[in-house]
C-alpha cells in the first residue's frame, strides 16, 4: 500500500484536494478504466447505471489496497447512492463521505465550511497528523500554480497543433500524481508546446461540453473527425483550472469561495452559471462550433443538454449534441455524425 | 396515487388456474374520489385567481411547508401518474423525447413536459403554471433538474432545499451539522416565500398544519397495522391511491375524515377475517413505484393467490410529526425527520428496515422493481435481494420496468418471471 495516496470519487470537481495536499498526502482522482469491463462492480450496480461510476467502483475493487483511504464527494446521485455499496464491498482503512452543497446560497457556504472542518479533523484523527492553516495555505499556493500553468497550456490549444488527447492526458496526469512533481512536469511542457507547429488549417475549432470525458479515445475521435477542442468546461479540463483559489486570511474560507466560483457542473443549483461560462468562452475565443455530449445514463448532463443546445442555436452558434457509450472502441456512427457536423461548419 | 379500481381478471391471462377471483376495493374509496375531484377542481382554478398562490412541489418536500403559508400545492408527479393511468403517458413521453430529452431520463419528468406543453386537462394529468416551484434533491437529481428545466421554460422562480445525504455509518455529530444546514434553509425559504407572496411563517398556523398532518399519519399507520393480519384486509390496489391525502393534503381536515372512514371499514373487515385477496396464499412486499399504466399487475398477482401487503413506497409518506414545540424547535424536528425518511434510507438502514417489516408483516416473498426511470431507488437493490434470500430465506425477484413508460414493460418476460416466482414461493412454503 502507498501510505500517501488518498483516492477520491467525485462526479465533477467537488473535492477540495488542497486539504489532502496539506496533510502531505497525494490526492488521486479515481477515473475508472474504460478498457476493462466492470465485472465485479456489475454484481452490485445495474448495467443501466452510469458506466463511468461502475468503472470507478471497479477500479476501487482492483486498487483499493494501494490507497491509504478513499473519499467520496457528493456530486450526482451516483456518488451519494453508491457510497453505501463502497462501504459494504470495498476494503479500505478509511472511507469518508464528504458532503458538498448543491445550492449556492448563504447557508450553503456556511455548511461547506463546516464540512471542510470535519474533513480536516477526520484526516487528522485517522492518520495521526496535523493539518495546520499554514499547510493549507501552502497547498493552495501549489494548487494555484498548477492551475495557472494549466491555463497557460490550455491557451496554447487555439494557437498550436496540440492534439485533443495530448491536452487531455496532460490535465489528467496533474490530477493523479504528486502535485509538486506535476507542477514541474507542467512547467517543462510549456516550451515544448510553444515550439509546436501552428494550429492546423484543416481543423475546426470547437468547444467541448457535457459529461466529463475520462478517456483519451473520445478525444481522438474528435480529432479524427477534424475537430480540435480549443476550449471546454470539463472537470478534466477548464473546470479544474479556470479560476484561482482566492487568497484569504482563513484558507478554509478561500476553499469555500473557490468552490462556488469555479465553472459549475449540471449537478448544482443554480445551473445557469454553466451556460454563462460557455457563453463567455464563445465571446473570448474564436470557435467554429460546440460539441455537447452526455455519457449514456448520465442524467444531470442529459437534462441540461436540451437547454444548452437550444440556447446556442438561438444565437446562431453551431452546436451538436451526442449521447456516447462508455467505450474505447471507435463508434463509427458517432464519427459519422461528427464528420457531418464538421462539414456543416 | 391514481384512482383505484375493482377488477375481475380472467384467469387464463395470468395463470394455469381456471376460476375467476373477485378482488374488492374499499367502499370508503368513494370519499377519495370526491376528495380528488375537489382537489383537481381547485388545481384548475386557483392558478387563475390572482390572490391565490400555487406552487409545484415533489414528494420528499414537506408539503406542510406550503399549507403553512396557505399556498396550494400542485404536484407534477401525481399528475404524471394520472396521465399514465389514463394511458396517456406514452404519447407525452414521446413528445418530450421529440424535444431532445433522452430515453434514459425519468418518465415522470417527460410526462410532465408533454402534459404541460399540450395543456391537457388536470383530470387527465395536466397541470397549470404555478407562482413558483419548490423541490429538493433529497431523493434524486431528477427532482432538481426537472424543476430547474421547467422553472426556466415557464419563467417562474425555483427554490431548492439541499438535503445533505445521510450515507451508511453517519454519526450523530454529522447529522447535527446536516440538521443545522436544513434549518438555515428554512429561514431562506421563509424569505423566498415572503418575496413572492408577502406571507410570513405564522407559528399558530404551522402548529395547526403539523397537528393535522400528524393526525393523518397516525391514522395511516393504524390503517397500515391491519395489514399485519392474515389475511390482509388491505391491498396495494387500495393503498397506491389512498396515499393521495398524505402526499398532497396533509394539512387539511378532508383527508383526516376520509382516513377515519377507511380505518372503520378496515377494522370491520379485519374483525370478519376478510382478506383483500380471497384465499390469500402468499404475502408479498413490493419495493418501488407501481406501474401506473398497468395497475392490473396487482390483480393478476391476486389471481395467483398473492397479496401485496407492504410497500415501502406507500408507507414512506406517513411519518408521525412532533407536536407542542416552539417554532424553532419545529424546524429542527422537521429537519431531523426529513433526514430520516424511509424513502431514502441508506443501505444499512434499508436492510434493517426490510428485515423488520418482513418479520412484522409475515412476508413470504419480495418483488423489487428495478425502475428504468429511477436509478436512485434501484441502487442497492442487488444487495437487498441477496440479503433477503440469504439472511431471511424467502424468495425475491427483480422486475425491470418503468413506473410511467409502458414501453419498458415487457409482458411476456414479466409474466414468465412472476410465474417462476410463484413456484419459488410455493416451494418455499413447504
Ligand atoms: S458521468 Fe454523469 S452520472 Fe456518471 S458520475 Fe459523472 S455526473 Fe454522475
Ligand atoms: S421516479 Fe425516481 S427519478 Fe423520477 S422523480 Fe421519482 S424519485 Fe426521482
Amino acid at each position: 500500500m502507498d501510505k500517501s495516496i488518498i483516492a477520491y470519487f467525485e462526479s465533477s470537481h467537488d473535492f477540495p484536494e488542497e486539504v489532502v495536499i496539506a496533510a502531505k498526502m497525494t490526492p488521486y482522482k479515481i477515473l475508472g478504466e474504460v478498457r476493462k469491463p466492470s465485472e465485479t462492480a456489475d454484481q452490485y450496480l445495474f448495467k443501466t447505471f452510469c458506466p463511468l461510476a461502475r468503472s470507478i467502483l471497479e477500479e476501487a475493487f482492483d486498487e483499493s489496497d494501494q490507497w491509504a483511504g478513499i473519499i467520496v464527494a457528493h456530486g450526482c446521485d451516483a456518488t451519494n447512492r453508491q457510497y453505501d455499496i463502497w462501504k459494504h464491498h470495498i476494503t479500505t482503512p478509511f472511507l469518508y463521505w464528504f458532503n458538498t452543497p448543491m445550492n449556492d446560497r448563504k447557508s450553503a457556504k456556511k455548511f461547506f465550511k463546516e464540512e471542510l472542518k470535519a474533513l480536516v479533523k477526520a484526516l487528522e484523527e485517522k492518520f495521526d497528523l496535523e493539518i495546520t492553516l499554514d499547510s493549507i495555505k501552502r497547498a493552495i499556493r501549489l494548487s494555484n500554480e498548477i492551475k495557472s500553468v494549466l491555463k497557460e497550456l490550455s491557451n496554447l490549444r487555439a494557437l498550436k497543433d496540440i492534439s485533443n488527447s495530448e491536452y487531455f492526458e496532460t490535465v489528467k496526469r496533474a490530477m493523479l500524481c504528486d502535485r509538486t512533481k506535476a507542477l514541474e512536469e507542467l512547467i517543462n511542457t510549456i516550451p515544448r508546446w510553444q515550439s509546436k507547429p501552428e494550429f492546423p488549417s484543416d481543423k475546426r475549432r470547437i468547444v467541448l461540453t457535457g459529461s466529463d470525458i475520462t478517456y483519451r479515445e473520445f478525444m481522438d475521435i474528435l480529432d479524427r473527425a477534424g475537430l480540435r477542442v480549443v476550449r471546454d468546461d470539463l472537470s478534466i479540463g477548464e473546470r479544474y483550472f479556470a479560476t484561482q483559489i482566492p487568497n484569504k486570511e482563513d484558507p478554509l474560507e478561500s476553499l469555500v469561495l473557490y468552490h462556488f466560483n469555479k465553472p459549475r457542473p449540471s449537478t448544482k443549483h443554480h445551473a445557469n452559471p454553466r451556460l454563462d461560462y460557455l457563453e463567455s468562452i464563445v465571446n473570448e475565443t474564436k470557435v467554429d462550433g460546440i460539441v455537447s455530449q452526455n455519457l449514456k445514463f448520465c442524467e444531470p448532463f442529459a437534462y441540461d443538454s436540451v437547454w444548452i443546445v437550444n440556447s446556442f442555436k438561438e444565437k446562431g452558434i453551431p452546436i451538436i449534441h451526442l449521447e456516447r457509450d462508455y467505450t474505447s472502441k471507435a463508434d463509427h456512427q458517432l464519427i459519422n455524425r461528427l464528420e457531418a457536423f464538421n462539414e456543416m461548419l | 396515487m391514481v384512482q383505484s379500481e375493482t377488477k375481475e381478471i380472467s384467469q387464463n391471462s395470468t395463470s394455469s388456474q381456471q376460476k375467476k377471483i373477485h378482488i374488492r376495493t374499499l367502499k370508503s374509496n368513494k370519499y377519495l374520489k370526491r376528495l380528488m375531484a375537489c382537489y383537481f377542481f381547485k388545481a384548475k382554478i386557483y392558478p387563475k385567481i390572482p390572490w391565490k398562490y400555487t406552487a409545484w412541489t415533489t414528494s420528499a418536500f414537506p408539503v406542510e411547508m406550503l399549507w403553512t403559508y396557505d399556498i396550494f400545492p400542485l404536484h407534477p408527479e401525481n399528475s404524471a401518474t394520472v396521465a399514465a393511468a389514463r394511458k396517456l403517458s406514452k404519447g407525452l413521453i414521446e413528445y418530450a423525447e421529440g424535444l431532445g430529452f433522452s430515453r434514459d431520463l425519468c418518465s415522470y419528468f417527460k410526462t410532465n413536459i408533454g402534459a404541460y406543453d399540450k395543456k391537457i386537462r388536470t383530470t387527465y394529468g395536466g397541470i397549470d403554471k404555478p407562482d413558483f416551484i419548490c423541490t429538493t434533491g433529497t431523493i434524486c437529481d431528477t427532482h432538481v433538474k426537472w424543476f430547474q428545466t421547467q422553472g426556466r421554460r415557464m419563467n417562474v422562480p425555483v427554490f431548492i432545499f439541499d438535503l445533505p445525504h445521510q450515507v451508511a455509518g453517519c454519526d450523530e455529530k454529522t447529522l447535527k451539522r446536516y440538521e443545522n444546514y436544513i434549518v438555515d434553509q428554512f429561514y431562506e425559504w421563509n424569505d423566498f416565500v415572503y418575496d413572492i407572496t408577502g406571507k410570513k411563517l405564522k407559528k399558530k398556523r404551522l402548529e395547526n398544519v403539523v397537528r393535522k398532518s400528524d393526525r393523518l399519519c397516525q391514522l395511516w399507520q393504524e390503517i397500515y397495522s391491519y395489514r399485519k393480519k392474515k389475511p390482509s384486509p388491505l391491498g396495494f390496489n387500495d393503498t397506491f391511491a389512498q396515499i393521495f391525502p398524505l402526499v398532497i393534503l396533509p394539512g387539511i381536515d378532508a383527508g383526516i375524515k376520509y382516513y377515519e372512514k377507511v380505518l372503520a371499514e378496515i377494522k370491520d373487515l379485519a374483525a370478519k377475517g376478510k382478506g383483500v385477496v380471497p384465499n390469500e396464499k402468499y404475502r408479498l412486499l413490493f419495493e418501488g413505484i407501481p406501474f401506473w399504466y398497468r395497475i392490473k399487475f396487482i390483480f393478476e398477482l391476486a389471481q395467483l393467490g398473492a397479496s401485496i401487503v407492504y410497500e415501502p413506497y406507500t408507507w414512506a409518506f406517513g411519518p408521525r410529526k412532533p407536536l407542542g414545540l416552539s417554532a424553532d424547535e419545529y424546524l429542527h424536528a422537521f429537519a431531523r425527520m426529513w433526514l430520516q425518511q424511509p424513502y431514502y434510507y441508506n443501505l444499512d438502514r434499508r436492510i434493517e428496515y426490510f428485515k423488520e417489516v418482513i418479520d412484522e408483516y409475515s412476508i413470504d416473498g419480495v418483488i423489487l422493481h428495478n425502475n428504468m426511470s429511477c436509478r436512485p431507488n434501484s441502487t442497492g437493490m442487488l444487495d437487498l435481494k441477496k440479503m433477503i434470500q440469504r439472511e431471511i430465506g424467502i424468495p425475491a425477484i427483480i422486475i425491470e420496468a418503468d413506473m410511467n413508460d409502458p414501453r419498458a414493460y415487457t409482458e411476456a418476460a414479466i409474466k414468465t418471471r412472476i410465474e417462476g416466482f410463484i413456484e419459488l414461493l410455493e416451494a418455499n412454503s413447504k
